[in-house]
């Protein structure tokens, strides 16, 4: 502000310090004796003035002051460049290509305005220290509080085709302030100085990088200036020119993050004089940094332009939100900050700040004003470009959802954290043992399989946790089984690790953490969901080998005193064959001659029958699957069906076939249609008549499928196992005696019946039907039981299946677990 | 289950991609941040993860509605 005590000088074109000249000229000309004792009040408290003169603030000011006076003429647009120099003496010299400071006499004082403006403390006298606090501050107190602190200072001035010289000492003129020659560059003013080191101590070296880093900002803060340093200590040199200004700024500070907005966001406007400039953009990070400046000066603090700010970005975004409908609730301001980089700038005439260091503005119009300008140009900003929009209320939204969260964790764990292992939740039945790797917990399914367990468990080291899935039905239309919210603390209490990042699994209190629940579809759900949870928060669990699943048997078998359980229908087929094959013959034909088979060779014949029995309910979705697994049955294959006469032949064999096993429906008839895709024919039963369930097409395709070639292979074993008629003599027949049967479905249903005969088979629904002791003795013994180990090593295919389970969409997920989840093998890979 | 490449490994929270090399798993794994680990803990909290199915299957009816409670 070389102008601020000129008295000749035009008004000068920025506005801050229109208003100030306006009453400098006469308050100089008042009292100019005054003037000088500020000088010597500047020395006397060079804090007061330029900042802590002991931790180098004050000793970088000297430069900025000068340096801001060469700013303000760049914004009143008569210079482009500053050169900024430290020489080797820790001197500084600052020079711009402006107009030079004026250098026509002062009317009354008798002396060159340059000389006034070097040494007199602008408005000094005026003030009291008190308002100077607020409205002066470090900055503005002109170039003389520089000179004053200086032992030495040097003032070129070109202007009007001359070069003036003077030269000062602390603050004092040493030489005459003269012309020494000519010049035909343009004007400029060029000051070096040397800090007086009886005023600054401790730290009296300048720091390149403090000065680059200010004058940088000064470069974005003003587009088009460039301003260069140079340091002749060293060498080092930049030079910053940003033709972007504040959005350069944006751009450089969010280098090498990732960015939410792809394009900063700027703008500017005026309201009220006040000149208001914003660019913003977000990253995905999680901080907020905001940077404040005013009429160019940094404000660390903030203050009412940051608010204005602030107030109106929350305004916007969330009005934004609502009309577009993007979200429901309302996003809070700092949900909104997440992330952003953003630098606001503004020029406002006659600032007021918190305290001297300009920390923070106070203007409160400022608020007003930048609060306007953000509300009109970020909405339209959001409006025309909705991507962009939808991006930042998208991230915001997860800020927002992650700070609930965060909350309703901390309040989880704090609420538990509070009681510790003298309180572990109620429902917990502990074990004594202390040592985890010897700790199991069982995670009970149901109160009274709880109860059981409870009763039945070994309580040295096993403990115990009944949990009850929470179904809730929603609209009357489904059931939603969910796991409790207190369901999910109590759990995480008595695994004793803590969640989240206070997670530590040195605190886990059980090795064998086993999840025990009913084998229907109500367990398997919860298990899912027990298992979902234990992978996404402890999936070191899964990783150690902590995780396992119970395997309660599903039948009980009894006979006579002796008693057996069996965890699963193979078993019991298995059972029930082993049992009676070894007592019971049957008699068929092999290869047109007699033959017998008994024990295992017996048990393996069943279970064809049985394994073809299953494949001719699949063939079902092929029409009728007694109609077509006969084709399966005769042994037709697929390419058999483009000769017309291997399909008639096989047709008669069908209803010979079909009337043994079923009467009637040997009756059908067949028509024979061409099928030109696949260059075959095909044979069509119509349904209803003769008793066809369904509309039966014996195609190329059906002929090819699956479950057709498996019966066709099935039946084909069978036969060559035996061939009918069979006689089954069981134990105690005579030889030539024993039941007869047409078909192998008859023989094994005749044989499962006779090993049924003396069994008492009890089927378990629940856990809860089995009292304290057969549980132990079939699922929690450890000499006895059975436990599956949960493994997943394929991360990728385990994330998968939880992710379907747990995903949004509801019907993908509930086929999902019909076809996979409730067969645990698909995590036990 | 068609065997899929570790590329296609996704946060379940953002749905963006999750470190996890073979063998090697972070410390917020299967998130990609301990962010979205929370933001997934805040869900359970909330009760949101569920398993539906239509009321004919679950084996009550409209007559067993307890909203908000627990069905025995």
């Amino acid at each position: 502000m070389w102008y601020e005590a000129s008295l000749s000088e035009a008004p000068l074109q920025m506005a801050d310090t229109t208003v100030r000249s306006e009453t400098s000229e006469s308050d100089y000309n008042a009292d100019s004796i005054t003037v000088l004792k500020g000088l010597e009040g500047v020395r006397k408290r060079p804090g007061m003035y330029i900042g802590d003169t002991d931790d180098g603030t004050g000793l970088h000011h000297m430069v900025y002051e000068v340096v801001d006076n060469a700013v303000d003429e760049h914004l009143a647009g008569h210079c482009d460049h500053i050169d900024v120099t430290i020489h080797i003496d820790d001197s500084v010299t600052v020079s711009d290509n402006g107009r030079g400071i004026p250098v026509d006499m002062h009317p009354t004082e008798k002396v060159p305005a340059a000389q006034i403006v070097m040494t007199a403390l602008h408005a000094g006298a005026k003030f009291s220290q008190d308002s100077y606090k607020v409205s002066g501050g470090l900055h503005g107190v002109g170039v003389s509080a520089v000179n004053a602190l200086s032992d030495w200072l040097k003032l070129e001035i070109r202007r009007d085709g001359k070069v003036y010289y003077q030269e000062y000492e602390r603050g004092a003129p040493a030489t005459e302030f003269k012309a020494i020659g000519v010049t035909d560059r343009r004007g400029g003013t060029k000051i070096t100085f040397h800090p007086d080191s009886t005023i600054f101590k401790n730290v009296t070296q300048f720091s390149y990088e403090q000065l680059s880093q200010k004058l940088r900002e000064l470069a974005y803060l003003n587009s088009g200036l460039t301003i260069a340093i140079r340091d002749e200590r060293t060498d080092r040199h930049q030079e910053f020119l940003f033709a972007g200004g504040i959005a350069s700024f944006v751009a450089d500070l969010n280098t090498n993050k990732t960015v939410i907005n792809s394009e900063v966001i700027a703008f500017s406007d005026v309201r009220d004089g006040i000149t208001v400039d914003i660019a913003m953009q977000w990253n995905d990070g999680y901080s907020e940094q905001v940077t404040c400046f005013t009429n160019t000066i940094k404000n660390r603090d903030g203050g009412t332009h940051l608010t204005g700010f602030r107030q109106a970005l929350t305004r916007s975004c969330n009005t934004y939100a609502t009309n577009t409908k993007l979200l429901k609730d309302s996003l809070g301001g700092e949900d909104l900050r997440e992330g952003l980089i953003a630098v606001i700038s503004v020029k406002v005439p006659d600032p007021k700040y918190s305290n001297q260091a300009k920390d923070k503005l106070v203007s409160s119009e400022v608020a007003t004003a930048v609060s306007a300008v953000v509300t009109e140009k970020l909405q339209q900003y959001l409006e025309r470009h909705p991507k962009d929009a939808k991006q930042i209320i998208g991230k915001a939204s997860l800020a927002a959802k992650a700070r609930e969260a965060a909350r309703k964790a901390r309040e989880m764990v704090q609420r538990k954290g509070a009681l510790e292992m003298t309180s572990l939740p109620g429902k917990l039945a502990d074990c004594q043992e202390r040592d985890p790797s010897k700790c199991e917990l069982f995670i009970v399914e149901g109160e009274s399989a709880g109860g059981s367990a409870k009763q039945g468990r070994d309580r040295a080291f096993q403990a115990i946790l009944p949990l009850r899935g929470k179904i809730l039905n929603v609209e009357k239309a489904r059931f939603d089984k969910m796991l409790a919210s207190q369901e999910i603390a109590t759990l995480i209490t008595a695994l004793g690790t803590s969640v989240g990042d206070e997670k530590d699994f040195d605190k886990l209190r059980y090795h064998r953490i086993i999840v025990m629940t009913d084998a229907d579809v109500d367990g398997s759900h919860i298990r899912t969901l027990l298992l979902t949870f234990f992978f996404r928060h402890f999936n070191e669990l899964f990783e150690r080998g902590h995780i396992y699943i119970a395997q309660p048997p599903l039948y009980k078998i009894k006979k006579g005193k002796t008693e057996l359980y069996l965890k699963n229908e193979q078993a019991l087929e298995d059972y029930l064959l082993a049992a009676v094959c070894h007592d019971t013959r049957v008699v068929g034909q092999r290869g047109g001659v007699e033959a017998t088979i008994t024990g295992d060779e017996l048990a393996a014949f069943i279970r064809l029958v049985n394994q073809s029995r299953k494949m001719r309910l699949q063939l079902d979705k092929h029409g009728d699957g007694r109609v077509s697994g006969a084709f399966a049955e005769v042994g037709l294959k697929p390419d058999d069906l483009r000769d017309q006469a291997k399909l008639e032949d096989a047709i008669v064999r069908v209803k010979a076939e079909l009337t043994a096993r079923h009467g009637e429906l040997g009756g059908l008839e067949f028509e024979l249609r061409q099928d030109p895709e696949h260059g075959t024919w095909t044979a069509r039963a119509p349904s209803g008549l003769y008793g066809v369930r369904r509309e039966t097409i014996i195609s190329f395709e059906v002929a090819s499928s699956p479950e057709y070639h498996e019966l066709r292979r099935f039946m084909s074993d069978l036969r060559k196992a035996l061939e009918g008629p069979f006689r089954v003599i069981a134990k105690g027949d005579a030889d030539d005696g024993g039941a007869t049967a047409g078909s192998a479905d008859e023989v094994a249903i005749i044989v499962e019946e006779l090993g049924r005969k003396g069994l008492q088979i009890q089927r378990y629904k629940g856990l809860g039907e089995m009292n304290a002791e057969q549980l132990w003795e079939t699922t929690m013994d450890p000499e006895q039981r059975n436990l599956l180990q949960v493994r997943v090593d394929d991360v990728v295919e385990a994330d998968q299946i939880f992710t379907v389970l747990m995903g949004d969409l509801v019907e993908p997920r509930r086929e999902f677990i019909e076809d996979n989840a409730l067969n645990v093998r698909n995590l036990d890979v | 289950m068609t065997a899929t490449s570790r590329s296609q490994l996704k946060c379940p929270t953002c749905r963006g991609p999750v470190e996890a090399a073979a063998g090697r798993r972070t410390k917020v794994f299967p998130f990609c941040s301990s962010r979205c680990q929370l933001i997934d803990l805040g869900r359970w909290i909330d009760e949101e993860f569920r398993i539906s199915e239509p009321a004919d299957q679950a084996g009550g009816g409209a007559e067993s509605v307890n909203p908000g409670g627990d069905r025995e």
